[in-house]
């Protein structure tokens, strides 16, 4: 079965809610993992993956000391985290480059590294481990190992880079049903639990809705 | 694009038309979503068919209507089902109704109809893919649908003011679109010229749903009466349009989309303010005003509300169009800039719902000056998105000052200002509103209350030095993230934001409801509570077989006698 990239984008958002995000930074989870998918990533597997390695830390411990400081106080980063300032301050990296000590899912800086590339107008080129990906902002190119290698690694991202081959787009996602039904678990922390008085009110019908 | 000469009226400001009372008086105009797709149809000669049509005499079966544009075809499959009264709810917990539906790319094989059946009748609860453009649902009219069937059935038509006073023979509750439930993304059909403008998938298949409706009232009378049986009257089944009721989903969506919203209040702004510049009306353009001002004055004299909030509106809105007919009694609009002066006389005159439907009529003699706004109203922009982290924190003040300055000095803890909270029950996965300081739900708020977000950043903001980059505060403060990317949104798109209280005691959800509803271009608002809204869509329209030019666009105005 296959899901379209904004059931992917919803739930991707809402789990990274549940997972004790903030919401503009759920947003950016959700577009995050869209973006991946329609790159021809697994955008929900590598979700889950990053909400797992942060779920029951503070998202501060595990975000950049600054902008010039692209360390976190736990010794590790989150790549939303570590990839919404990226994008954020593109301005600021453009001419050196950032290198982010050990992200615990270097290929969700990917589409951090999109937004900087689009915002910027030039290529942007990500490396860790043996990888080495670059993209246009919209479309993906990656050199390297078959499998994404996962982190902690060390992340470096600059300026410029050649697209070789592109990866296929995607308008359609093919989760796996594990990381599906993970993100699905973190996004119904943000349910209300139902009451009869919500079931009643909450969305205003009241017995009268059948004629 | 055609490049208008700027307008030299200014447009109206957005501290006047974001409020939520104004949104929530707006009329349908020339750019609702309906009419764009109506005028596309007759103007591109769609040529539509009704392949299959294979119901027993229960009305348990389904149809395929098919929709030809000048390059693909669009297909609604519908299944009719024999719901027990008992079933028939129109809340979107509801698992079972009359009829289900969904708008296919193309034209549906059997193996296609055979899977669709297995799903489309499971709604929420079965699963369509990348073929599918809606996902959607109606029931038959308790009030009415048997009344007419057994009329019908017994040769003679139903009454016209019976059927005036429902407006409808089935009433359709959720319009799934864009990735729903597997559907198509929207991203995937935004390059076809037709679906360009918002809503059109959805649109279709609502105008494709009322022919199903005649049609199977008519086959049940024939099953039920025979020979005796009778088809409803043409005149009649135009009256008709297809119900719809919705409840809060829909208040939501214009928060989460600011962008998009813009784009829609922008457009039609825009379009007042064209016409208003407008410096003599021609002979024909003040005559058709007139006309089309005789024929909604006949289509408010029919509608009906059963709520006290829109019927003290509706009591105002009649008013304003006595008001409005002894003005042009006395101006016979040959005079300079006559929109304009009939505009600003409106303002101190008349109630928000008078002064909201003028602005929606003075359009309609001017499809040759705004039509093109249609091509304006989609989001087109993705990268509006991503935040400007080199933004310096007093620039960022200052935007919150600009678009949230009614927010700002809000006292956001005092219980009436922040009694509401809005959140998503684990039943049903609907959005709801609750009292905040009543259910257990404050844990679970949706960021749906923009200004009380702006004001909180802005307080944050206040303690940084003025020239610190945004992405060194965003860092340290996630938390405000949300409300700097509206900010910078709305920095550029002005109508992006509902400058009202969205969580306050006294909010009403139907004023958001109707803001939408209106740019979908239905009418006979009857809400049915404070968040529950009850709506007629195509009523008077023409049915396939009979669009064209001459009636594509103008048919939401009720013909009456000169």
């Amino acid at each position: 079965m296959t899901f379209s990239l904004g059931e992917v984008e919803a739930v991707a958002r809402k789990a990274a809610r549940g997972a004790g995000y903030s919401w503009g930074m759920a947003e950016e989870a959700g577009r995050a993992a869209r973006w991946l998918c329609a790159a021809g990533l697994d955008g929900a597997g590598l979700l889950a993956e990053a909400l797992a390695a942060a779920d029951g830390t503070d998202p501060a411990e595990l975000a950049p000391r600054a902008l010039d400081d692209w360390r976190g106080p736990s010794g590790r980063l989150c790549p939303l985290m570590a990839g919404a300032a990226l994008s954020d301050a593109v301005a600021f990296w453009k001419e050196t480059g950032v290198t982010m000590a050990g992200v615990t899912v270097p290929a969700l800086v990917l589409p951090f590294a999109a937004m900087a590339a689009r915002a910027s107008g030039a290529n942007v080129t990500v490396r860790w481990a043996d990888v080495t990906a670059v993209t246009d902002g919209r479309a993906l190119s990656l050199c390297g190992a078959a499998n994404l290698p996962t982190g902690p690694a060390d992340v470096s991202v600059s300026a410029g880079g050649a697209m070789t081959a592109p990866l296929a787009a995607r308008t359609r996602a093919t989760p796996r049903a594990e990381d599906w039904a993970a993100l699905n678990a973190l996004a119904a922390r943000t349910y209300a639990p139902a009451t009869e008085e919500s079931r009643m009110k909450g969305a205003g019908a009241g017995l009268t809705d059948n004629d | 694009m055609t490049a208008a000469p700027p307008p030299a009226v200014a447009l109206r400001p957005p501290d006047r038309v974001m409020r939520l009372a104004r949104l929530g008086s707006l009329h349908q105009c020339r750019l609702s979503f309906m009419r764009i797709l109506t005028r596309r149809m007759a103007r591109e000669g769609w040529r539509f068919a009704r392949p299959v049509f294979d119901f027993d005499t229960r009305g348990v079966g389904h149809a395929v209507y098919t929709a030809q544009t000048p390059d693909r075809t669009y297909s609604l499959v519908a299944f009719g089902h024999d719901l027990p009264p008992e079933m028939r709810s129109d809340r979107v917990i509801a698992t079972a109704w009359d009829a289900t539906f969904t708008l296919f790319d193309g034209v549906p094989a059997p193996a296609d109809i055979e899977r669709l059946s297995g799903n489309v009748p499971r709604q929420e609860a079965g699963r369509v893919d990348e073929r599918s453009l809606s996902l959607s649902r109606a029931n038959r009219s308790a009030r009415l649908w048997d009344r007419v069937v057994s009329t019908l059935a017994d040769g003679r038509q139903p009454d016209a003011g019976q059927i005036a006073e429902v407006g409808y023979l089935m009433r359709t509750t959720a319009v799934y679109g864009s990735g729903k439930f597997g559907a198509a993304d929207y991203d995937t059909i935004a390059d076809r010229p037709e679906m360009r403008a918002p809503f059109q998938a959805e649109m279709l298949s609502v105008y494709l749903t009322r022919v199903y409706q005649r049609d199977l009232v008519n086959h049940m009378a024939r099953a039920r009466g025979g020979h005796r049986a009778v088809p409803l009257e043409p005149g009649i089944a135009r009256q008709l349009g297809i119900g719809n009721s919705t409840g809060l989903g829909l208040g939501p969506f214009i928060v989460n989309h600011p962008l998009l919203f813009n784009n829609w209040i922008a457009a039609r702004e825009e379009a007042i303010a064209r016409v208003r510049a407008v410096d003599r009306a021609a002979a024909a353009e003040i005559a058709l005003f007139r006309n089309v001002l005789a024929r909604s004055s006949a289509l408010v004299a029919r509608w009906r509300s059963a709520h006290p909030i829109q019927q003290a509106r509706l009591a105002d809105l009649r008013a304003d169009l006595a008001a409005l007919a002894e003005r042009l009694n006395g101006d016979d609009l040959t005079g300079p800039r006559p929109w304009n002066r009939l505009v600003e006389w409106s303002e101190a005159a008349l109630s928000l719902e008078g002064q909201e439907l003028l602005a929606s009529l003075i359009l309609e003699p001017y499809g040759a000056l705004v039509d093109d706004l249609a091509d304006r109203m989609g989001d087109t922009d993705p990268d509006a998105f991503r935040i400007d982290g080199s933004m310096t924190v007093s620039r960022a003040r200052a935007l919150i000052e600009d678009t949230y300055g009614w927010a700002l000095n809000l006292d956001w803890d005092a219980p009436e200002h922040c009694a509401r909270a809005w959140y998503v029950s684990a039943e049903k996965l609907e959005p709801r509103v609750g009292e905040r300081f009543e259910e257990p739900i404050a844990d679970y708020e949706l960021p749906l209350a923009p200004g009380r977000d702006a004001a909180a950043a802005h307080a944050a903001l206040a303690d940084w030095r003025d020239d610190a980059p945004l992405a060194e505060f965003l860092l340290r403060h996630p938390e405000h993230r949300f409300a700097i990317r509206r900010a910078q949104i709305a920095a550029r798109a002005p109508y992006a934001e509902i400058r009202d209280n969205t969580i306050a005691a006294d909010m009403l959800p139907i004023d958001l409801l109707r803001a939408k509803l209106a740019f979908f271009g239905a009418t006979q608002f009857d809400p049915r509570s404070d968040r529950w809204v009850r709506i007629c869509m195509y009523g008077g329209a023409p049915y396939p077989e009979e669009l064209n030019a001459g009636n594509a666009d103008l048919w939401v105005y009720p013909e009456v006698a000169p």
